[in-house]
């Protein structure tokens, strides 16, 4: 019995162009994995992002649109709303970087999901700004060496990093809000869990959802595979914990 | 006789799958893939693999293709 196999809506003949280790594959492999299990594929519209994550269009066989840096809530609002309008309902998610949802997009972040927009948005948190070299990010950790802060985040010069889950979940809107990790088999398989009960709120009409994925950046980290995903389980989990944080689906 | 397909061409050798197999049924092959190093293989001479398909689903790059249990 085939246990395992490559999930159809990845394109065929694909091969990732992310770094050695990089967690964006995995994160793209379950998603792959819920759009079959939920049958989306021919109904869902991805909305990409600047940021290493842009680079899902090239990997997902659904249609994908590219926000410009930030608006990738903004997009898919209209995306979804248009579609709704025709009465030609689409399941919309986005899937941006931390920089890209929580900084120079925070605002369309927030107010999507302060309107309750029904849409899902998924945030890949590496604690930088990976596709441009490493710089801090909003999410950057206190003392985190970046090519942005070389010696290191503080709180005089920078101020603090945000807890992006924590505070859609204090959205009105927001009826779903986890954050999730993907550094070992059990964190993977409770990601997808978590990820696909982030969908099926959409899918039920409830409202906004969200999921922060911690995700390892080995390139701009300057850690191995083995030690990124060590940093993520130690050091990482401790300051961004792993935990649904709103969760009104059963209400 | 349970047993995964390991596509070389998209092995970056990050090695992930040869920490968590169970039974070590993964190692460094004799080819040098698309990042300079060493690209994995499986070798199960003595019919250990379970086809709990852990490789696949800690690998990145979706290059351990097919897992087959039996
Ligand atoms: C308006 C605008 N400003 C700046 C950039 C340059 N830029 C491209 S990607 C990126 C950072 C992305 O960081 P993040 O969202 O965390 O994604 P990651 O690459 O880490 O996955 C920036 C600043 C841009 N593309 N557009
Ligand atoms: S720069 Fe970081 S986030 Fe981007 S592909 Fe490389 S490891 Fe992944
Ligand atoms: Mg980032």
């Amino acid at each position: 019995m085939q246990v395992y196999s490559i999930p159809k809506s990845i394109k065929e003949n694909s091969k990732f162009t992310f770094c050695k280790g990089c967690d964006h594959g995995v994160a793209i492999k379950i998603i792959a994995e819920i759009i079959d299990e939920l049958n989306l594929r021919e109904n869902t519209i991805a909305i990409s992002s600047s940021g290493c994550s842009v680079l899902l269009y090239n990997f997902l066989d659904v249609d994908c649109l590219e926000a410009p840096h930030g608006r990738a809530c903004a997009v898919a609002t209209g995306v979804k709303r248009a579609h709704r309008a025709k009465k030609d309902e689409k399941f919309v998610f986005t899937y941006q970087g931390d920089g890209d949802f929580a900084s120079i997009g925070l605002s369309e972040s927030m107010h999507s999901a302060l309107r309750g927009e029904n849409i899902t948005a998924i945030c890949i948190n590496n604690t930088n700004y990976g596709m441009t070299g490493g710089q801090m990010g909003p999410t950057s950790t206190m003392g985190q060496l970046t090519t942005t802060s070389p010696l290191g985040r503080n709180k005089e010069y920078h101020g603090f990093p945000i807890k992006t889950a924590e505070q859609i979940a204090l959205c009105e809107g927001t009826q779903f809000s986890a954050r999730v990790a993907l550094y070992d088999v059990k964190n993977i398989l409770n990601a997808k869990k978590i990820i696909k009960k982030a969908f099926e709120c959409q899918l039920n009409n409830k409202g906004f959802s969200f999921v922060e994925i911690l995700s390892s950046c080995p390139t701009n980290w300057k850690l191995s595979p083995q030690d990124s995903h060590k940093k993520i389980a130690e050091e990482l989990t401790k300051i961004y914990p792993l935990d649904i944080f709103k969760d009104t689906t059963n209400d | 006789m349970s047993y995964i397909k390991i596509n070389q061409d998209k092995c970056k050798s990050c090695y992930l799958c040869i920490d968590v197999c169970p039974h070590k049924l993964i190692k460094k092959s004799n080819n040098t893939g698309s990042t300079g190093e060493l690209t994995v293989e499986f070798s199960d001479n003595e019919n250990k693999c379970i086809g709990c398909a852990q490789c696949a689903i800690v690998c990145p790059e979706i290059a351990i293709e097919e897992v087959t249990r039996e």
